[in-house]
């Protein structure tokens, strides 16, 4: 496997993860040998077909749920089940490691959206002023002020995903993970959540993200990794070389091969994501 | 046909009252008296109040302190005749049930101080909830102290009340827009307890997946609860005004 940035040892690995197995109640695989090394400070994106394990790999790297097989270390400490139970480094790593769920249902449990928004940093015993600075930046960045007092499940999805991120955020972690942070929103929406993902990795802060929305891989990554269907990574390179890679992106569901119809005339090609919203088609 | 228009009427018509009663907050944020007062403040007086009632015996005091209620009512920009048909619908149910058999053993004297105070404590507990909004009382519970496990099964209960009428309503409207309508009576029942089901396994999930995302939040056990609520002097006014009520009586 190519590892990018290894040349360079100069380089924080935040996290490092060898051979790592998981499956659901032990019957159910989800990922199977996951190899990978993160950086600080980089923005990278896993892209895959439904269920290739996506999402469990990003839960295991926020350390919700454990590897069966292999290791997954953070700073150079192994991440185990019990290392949680001591209080100071759980709190230590949810104070630098923050998580956007794919479902925000999931993710929104208080009664209020601004309760939703504030769980975080009072349950990591943030200053009550410091959680209301932060509260009050965020609400104008995202334009969220007449949902504070609302219950977070009556929200749209838009709503719904831009809460969430606050809910996150407002815990300002180094390290932020997205589960496809822009599945089902509109284009300005979507426009929105990626140019805050862009500048809070200008401010230094390591973005992972997954998607299978190609459009935005671009963006939101120096490197792409691509999960297969044996549920491990099967490519890893620059953005632009990973799209660019016709053949891997059809043999992974990520491009299908379309028919479209131009004045008439019918043409056949594979419809690579990227132009799935072109006006003239 | 009677029956299958009788389903269908009632399939749509349950979800949209469950939620016109469960979840309208339209009167809590109305301005009126009980909507400005201090959650916390407010729940203890109304506590106050529904033990004071529980322990009166006497008919005339009862029937002051219903008077009582129905003026709050009324300056809280509640319409009575809402209000009165909210709480009175208890009544025939409950008289059937306790006070009907209690005549034979109790007399009509007794009975009917009881079902005086049922009314007059049940109307105290709507008056409450329907006008303090429902994450304001259920942090007042916390704040209360009441242990963290029962708070959050009610809040749990809500929820999944909330998503259970939206997953019948939608269902209806998707088997509506399939079959054009609900075809028939065994169907609607198949449908109806489907759903149950899968709500169940749903919540299973999703109560599993909720708190993954609380640990990922920093959660450890208890919930640290955000308190902005703030005790203003009609608070205070309102608050020595039910002590000396109760008092005096
Ligand atoms: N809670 C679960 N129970 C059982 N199997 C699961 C569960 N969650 C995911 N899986 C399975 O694990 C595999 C990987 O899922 P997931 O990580 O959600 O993939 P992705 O996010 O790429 O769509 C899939 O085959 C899926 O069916
Ligand atoms: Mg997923």
């Amino acid at each position: 496997m190519v590892i990018y940035g290894s040349n360079d040892h100069m380089e924080n690995i935040i996290f490092e993860l060898k051979d790592v197995h998981f499956s659901y109640l032990g019957k159910f695989p989800a990922l199977g040998g996951v190899d990978i090394k993160i950086n600080q400070g980089q923005k990278i994106s896993v892209i895959g077909a439904n269920g290739t394990g996506k999402s469990t790999f990003l839960q295991i790297l926020d350390a919700i749920i454990f590897a069966d097989q292999g290791s997954v270390s953070f700073c150079n400490e192994q991440l185990n089940e019990k290392l949680f139970d001591n209080e100071e480094f759980s709190r230590n790593f949810r104070r630098k490691v923050g998580f956007i769920f794919q479902n925000p249902d999931v993710q929104l449990f208080c009664p209020t959206v601004k309760e939703d928004i504030v769980f975080g940093p009072l349950q990591l015993g943030f200053a009550k002023e410091q959680i209301q600075k932060r509260l009050d930046k965020l609400i104008d960045a995202l334009g969220i002020q007449d949902l504070l007092n609302r219950p977070p499940y009556q929200l749209s999805i838009g709503e719904k995903r831009k809460v969430a991120i606050a809910s996150t955020l407002i815990i300002e972690p180094e390290i932020l993970i997205l589960d496809e942070p822009t599945a089902g929103l509109d284009p300005l929406t979507t426009r929105h959540i990626i140019d805050l993902l862009i500048q809070e990795n200008i401010n230094g802060r390591t973005i992972i993200t997954s998607t299978h929305d190609l459009h935005i891989v671009e963006e939101i990554s120096d490197l792409v990794y691509v999960f297969g269907h044996q549920r491990k990574i099967v490519k890893s390179g620059l953005a632009g070389d990973i799209l660019n890679d016709t053949a891997l992106l059809t043999e992974n569901n990520l491009v299908h091969i379309h028919s479209h119809k131009h004045k008439d005339k019918t043409h056949i090609h594979p419809h690579l994501h990227l132009d799935h919203h072109g006006e003239n088609h | 046909m009677k029956n299958s228009n009788f389903i269908q009427r009632s399939v749509i018509a349950a979800p949209a009252f469950l939620k016109e009663i469960i979840f309208s907050e339209e009167i809590a944020l109305r301005s009126g008296f009980l909507q400005s007062l201090d959650p916390r403040i407010k729940s203890l007086t109304f506590l106050l109040l529904i033990i004071q009632v529980l322990l009166s015996q006497s008919i005339s005091v009862l029937s002051f302190f219903y008077a009582l209620c129905l003026f709050l009512a009324v300056i809280s920009k509640v319409k009575l005749g809402f209000f009165l048909k909210r709480t009175w619908i208890f009544i025939p149910l409950f008289s059937l049930f306790i006070a009907i058999p209690a005549v034979f053993t109790l007399g009509p004297a007794a009975v009917s101080v009881f079902v005086v105070r049922v009314l007059t404590c049940v109307s105290y507990a709507v008056l409450l909830s329907i006008t303090t909004r429902h994450f304001e009382l259920l942090r007042v519970l916390r704040i209360f102290k009441i242990p963290q496990i029962f708070v959050m099964t009610l809040e749990m209960c809500y929820r999944y009340i909330y998503l259970f009428v939206e997953i019948i309503e939608q269902t209806y409207q998707a088997v509506k827009s399939r079959v054009g309508v609900l075809a028939h009576y065994k169907s609607g029942q198949r449908i109806a307890a489907w759903n149950i089901a899968s709500l169940w396994n749903r919540s299973v999930k999703l109560n599993e997946d909720v708190y993954q995302a609380m640990l990922s939040r920093g959660y450890h056990g208890e919930a640290v609860a955000w308190n902005d609520f703030k005790i203003k002097t009609r608070d205070w006014l309102w608050l020595s005004t039910v002590v000396m009520i109760i008092w005096k009586i």
